[in-house]
């Protein structure tokens, strides 16, 4: 637990930022990387996100502080990310790649980083700017965005060993899986569902007839 | 001993709850048929005091003649008397006005030495010149006459090759403006409003509704065939509902929007629409509206009325609601509901507004409503009235007027902090413009406030830069001469 957590493991998250291309293979390969250092990457988005969103100054935020649930948006990011693991996982193990689920996982989490200093910063920003400056906290946030997905993108090649081409293909496709995972994940829910009130109602007879 | 004492309790209690309940009914004892609403930024419903109260009503009977049947229009001449069409009964009631006594009843007129009557009359208007003009709907004309009811002229019969071969002129509503210049809402006429010249010539449509289709209606037509496509809904814009005219001849006219964002319009004497929209890009009523059920649906405007300074009013009949809105789109305040209390309508279809009051013309139970203005109400016009006019100094005093009766009003947050924007007072401004939602002026009062911040501080900040760097700069000197007074000592 303490290797896992080790400051040594932490600044290799911000090494990954500056050097994507090295950090992924060496976290493939040497084992450089940490999953509960990528949880909580992922969580820390998950909060940076929810609070850009109540509390950016509302001269660049149209959104009602009041309809953001930092909870449930916390869990649903986890449950994205668990989904897109275990999509890309399924994929990438027919599609001859490399990668184990624990390097898939640490690459969609360390790909993160960008996004929740950039969040932060941007919500401190907001304070600052007005209506005509806006632009410059736009261009923060997606600055952001689009240095995590290029690093996302750059993690789920390295980790697979995978050519652009190619990986550009497997995340369309690990979107469509985790479609089907959703579909099966539901259509379980409602089978479970059924098979439940028919055992439920058989008790409720036997009840009323005992 | 012990049992009463729990008796004496007892009874402290009852008489408690009696006072309490006492004085609560005393607070409920103004309890009005309807809800006075407005809807925030963020598009909910915010409850305010009431802008409007009831104020009796005035019907056929009360005036002293026989009951309306099915009235469908009224107007206020420029000298205050109110006429009703009054439809089934084929006549035209003038009313004093209070609408407590009976002018005069016109059920005919004197044509030519040969007696004329109405048949049907739908609408009803007089001029800025005294002429009375009814749209006499099942004889397919418009009759003008003086208010006295002598004859004077008849339009009837448009002439143009742009109307349909066949057209059946069967005129609904009708208004004319300084010039009389006649605006006519005909059935059937989807074209658009129908315009006449003093001289009863038609000059053409007005103000054409353009047809919404969208993406998905254009895909399904591409798809199908000629012969599927024939026997499709065509594809036809809404007719007008009501009509209204300001006094710089701007024509207000309200339309059944099914998609409830634009039930009104406000038309050049080109016929283009110019009518502002607030910061939501909204004019059609209500913003949460059911789905299902005949009470769900968008608002469906069926009148208009111009109150000057820039505020109109506009009748909803689904749920009989009156919207009121400002020269710049913003949504003032709504009320009125439907229902059989004193107060409430049944079928709505005419609004007017006479001096402070609004009445309301109800079809099914053939009364005018009358509501006149609480101080809420008259507050918020007044201030909007204001800054109309550009006295903008003076609004200040009613908004604030407003906030005392209601905290959360936008409008008002908004026009005073726009005040303190402008007496220099940005922090404050700040607070307002922002309860105000006011995105626009929170950013010009906040970059002030800024500058403000940046001069009051930009002065200590480099003193203390500026003494900092003294301090490292001597600090390293006596390390300096330390190290060398150390080295020149280990020398020695």
């Amino acid at each position: 637990m303490n290797e896992l957590f080790s400051k040594e493991k932490w600044k290799y998250a911000f090494y990954t930022v500056s050097h994507p291309m090295d950090a992924y293979y060496e976290i493939r390969h040497r084992g450089r990387g940490s999953v509960p250092v990528a949880i909580v990457l992922v969580v820390l988005f998950s909060l940076s996100f929810s609070i850009n969103r109540i509390s950016a100054s509302f001269i660049v935020n149209d959104l009602n502080p009041l309809a953001v649930n930092a909870l449930t948006e916390l869990f649903s990011v986890l449950l994205m990310y668990l989904l897109f693991c275990v999509g890309n996982w399924s994929i990438t193990c027919l599609m001859e790649g490399e990668g184990r689920l624990k390097d898939i996982a640490i690459a969609a989490g360390y790909a993160l980083t960008p996004m929740i200093v950039c969040f932060n910063v941007g919500t401190l920003f907001s304070q600052y700017v007005t209506l005509d400056e806006g632009g410059f906290y736009y261009m923060i946030i997606a600055f952001g965005v689009a240095y995590s997905l290029i690093m996302a993108l750059m993690g789920i090649m390295q980790v697979h060993n995978y050519t652009l081409g190619k990986t550009l293909v497997t995340i369309f496709l690990t979107f469509i899986a985790m479609l089907i995972i959703i579909f099966v994940v539901l259509l379980f829910v409602d089978l479970i569902t059924q098979v439940y009130s028919f055992f439920y109602s058989i008790y409720q007879e036997l009840i009323f007839r005992i | 001993m012990k049992m009463k004492k729990i008796k004496r309790f007892a009874a402290l209690l009852m008489a408690a709850a009696v006072m309490t309940l006492g004085v609560g009914e005393c607070v409920h004892a103004e309890e009005l048929p309807y809800d006075t609403y407005t809807y925030t930024y963020w598009e909910d419903i915010a409850i305010t005091p009431a802008a409007y109260v009831p104020n009796g009503s005035a019907s056929g009977l009360s005036v002293g003649t026989t009951d309306f049947a099915e009235p469908q229009d009224l107007c206020v001449a420029p000298d205050g008397l109110v006429y009703v069409a009054d439809t089934k009964n084929n006549r035209i009631v003038v009313l004093g006005a209070d609408m407590t006594t009976l002018v005069r009843v016109i059920d005919g007129f004197d044509r030519d030495g040969n007696a004329d009557t109405f048949n049907a009359p739908y609408g009803v208007c007089v001029s800025e010149n005294n002429q009375l003009y009814v749209a006499d709907s099942n004889n397919k004309r418009i009759v003008v006459l003086t208010p006295e009811g002598e004859f004077l002229k008849i339009i009837d019969n448009p002439q143009s090759e742009i109307l349909e071969e066949g057209f059946d002129f069967v005129p609904l509503k009708v208004t004319v403006d300084y010039a009389d210049r006649v605006y006519v809402i005909a059935k059937n006429a989807f074209e658009g409003i129908l315009v006449f010249e003093s001289t009863g010539d038609f000059t053409g449509y007005f103000g054409t509704i353009d047809v919404k289709i969208t993406l998905w209606e254009k895909f399904w037509r591409r798809l199908a065939s000629k012969e599927e496509r024939s026997k499709q809904l065509l594809f036809i814009p809404t007719e007008f509902t009501g009509i209204d005219i300001d006094s710089d001849g701007f024509v207000y006219a309200s339309n059944i929007d099914s998609e409830g964002v634009q039930g009104v319009r406000r038309l050049n004497p080109r016929g283009e629409d110019v009518i502002q929209k607030g910061e939501n890009e909204n004019l059609g009523g209500d913003l949460i509206v059911g789905m299902f059920g005949t009470y769900a649906g968008p608002s469906e405007f069926t009148d208009v009325v111009y109150r000057g300074r820039g505020i109109y009013s506009l009748l909803d009949r689904k749920r009989g609601r009156i919207f009121t809105y400002d020269k710049e789109g913003n949504l003032l305040y709504i009320f009125g509901g439907l229902g059989s209390q004193e107060g409430t309508f049944n079928t709505p279809v005419a609004i007017e507004a006479v001096g402070d009051m609004i009445i309301v013309l109800d079809a099914y139970s053939g009364t005018i409503l009358k509501f006149s203005e609480t101080e809420y109400g008259a507050l918020i016009n007044d201030a909007v009235g204001l800054r109309y006019d550009g006295d903008e100094t003076e609004a200040i005093a009613k908004w604030q007027g407003v906030l005392k009766l209601n905290e959360n009003n936008e409008l008002a947050n908004s026009g005073i902090g726009k005040a303190y924007l402008t007496a220099g007072d940005n922090k404050t401004a700040m607070k307002y413009l922002k309860l105000a939602m006011n995105r626009k002026y929170y950013s010009i009062a906040w970059r002030r406030y800024r500058n403000e911040l940046m001069a009051k501080s930009i002065g200590p900040a480099f003193t203390v830069i500026g003494i900092v760097i003294i301090l490292v700069l001597l600090y390293k000197k006596v390390i300096k001469n330390k190290l060398a007074k150390r080295k020149g000592g280990l020398a020695g």
